[in-house]
């Protein structure tokens, strides 16, 4: 009984981590876009990226993925946080959703941002967490001034969740 | 001949693993060509491939199939998501009816948002296009009969 229980959290662990890094990812590609920026590099880096946030969200110690826009100005917004939270094995149902309709209506709404801005990616952490490829030490760009939207959550997965909160000027 | 093929994306596969599934897919179709590359194909799909993981991740090859068209067959590849991914049925077998085939052409969707990163993906290679697909030739693919009932009669019959 012990061993059946092991198995099903290490396979909802994993499946967790492989659904919500993909979430997160596709929706910071959908964003991306939809702010006309150019996201070649976000494609080129995508395996390294991928790899990362799986392994930290398995580890369960990824707090949030952040995504920053620097505008040619110097000014920094938007900001888009995807805070990542996770359930005891067993609490939540052993279900998989998206809010993808949803999500499409929300980031139809957005402004593009002008030409030449850039992104760069972050991510926060509740506690110790492997080193990965291509990521290092970093310092968040201040959100204060910023407004901000909770989109609410993204997606769900038997051991955690992803949501979205959007921080504009 | 149209055919089908549906691939578990998420959570069974990341987006990376899950273009590589139908990258061998659409490969091992192409290498049952005579006269066709498989290397061509590989190539294509690798310069595909930063436009095609956004399409599997942010879901749009759940509901915009890529369309492989080599000769007269058209497949439609699909991605399934989510919890019905864990229980989809899956044929990885190369698509028949392509061995006499003598040109392809992949075709990605171009969902909105992400239209201008399928133009620049698809600007790559000779063999991508993110144009909509042609329509499948039915009138000649399924009104010739399967079988020729003249040849047959004078087989058994000697006549």
């Amino acid at each position: 009984m012990t061993s059946v229980s092991t198995h099903n959290l290490t396979f909802t662990r994993t499946h967790t981590a492989t659904y919500l890094t993909d979430l997160i990812l596709g929706t910071i590609s959908n964003t991306l876009a939809h702010l006309g920026i150019a996201a070649s590099r976000f494609g080129r880096d995508w395996d390294m990226n991928e790899a990362a946030i799986n392994a930290w969200i398995a580890e369960g110690f990824l707090a949030q993925v952040v995504l920053e826009c620097h505008r040619p100005s110097g000014v920094v917004a938007p900001v888009i946080e995807f805070p990542v939270s996770y359930t005891t094995a067993g609490a939540a149902d052993a279900e998989f959703t998206a809010s993808r309709a949803r999500l499409a209506r929300f980031l139809a709404k957005l402004d593009q941002v002008p030409a030449g801005t850039t992104y760069r990616l972050f991510c926060t952490f509740t506690g110790p967490h492997t080193p990965q490829p291509g990521w290092g030490p970093a310092t968040r760009a201040s959100t204060g001034g910023l407004r901000s939207t909770t989109f609410g959550t993204l997606g769900r997965a038997p051991d955690g969740s992803a949501g979205m909160r959007y921080l504009y000027r | 001949m149209l055919r089908y093929r549906t691939i578990a994306a998420a959570p069974v596969r990341s987006a990376s693993a899950t273009w590589q599934v139908i990258t061998g897919l659409v490969t091992d179709t192409i290498a049952t060509a005579a006269a066709l590359s498989r290397s061509e194909a590989e190539q294509a799909m690798s310069v595909a491939a930063p436009a095609g993981r956004m399409l599997v991740a942010g879901g749009h090859l759940d509901r915009h199939p890529l369309t492989l068209i080599a000769g007269q067959v058209h497949c439609e590849i699909t991605t399934t998501s989510g919890t019905a991914a864990l229980t989809a049925e899956e044929n990885l077998n190369p698509v028949p009816g392509v061995a006499s085939a003598e040109t392809f052409t992949i075709y990605l969707p171009s969902p909105d948002p992400l239209g201008a990163v399928v133009s620049a993906a698809v600007a790559g290679h000779a063999r991508l296009s993110g144009a909509t697909p042609p329509a499948e030739p039915q009138a000649t693919a399924s009104s010739a009969p399967l079988i020729d009932l003249a040849a047959l009669r004078k087989e058994v019959t000697g006549r």
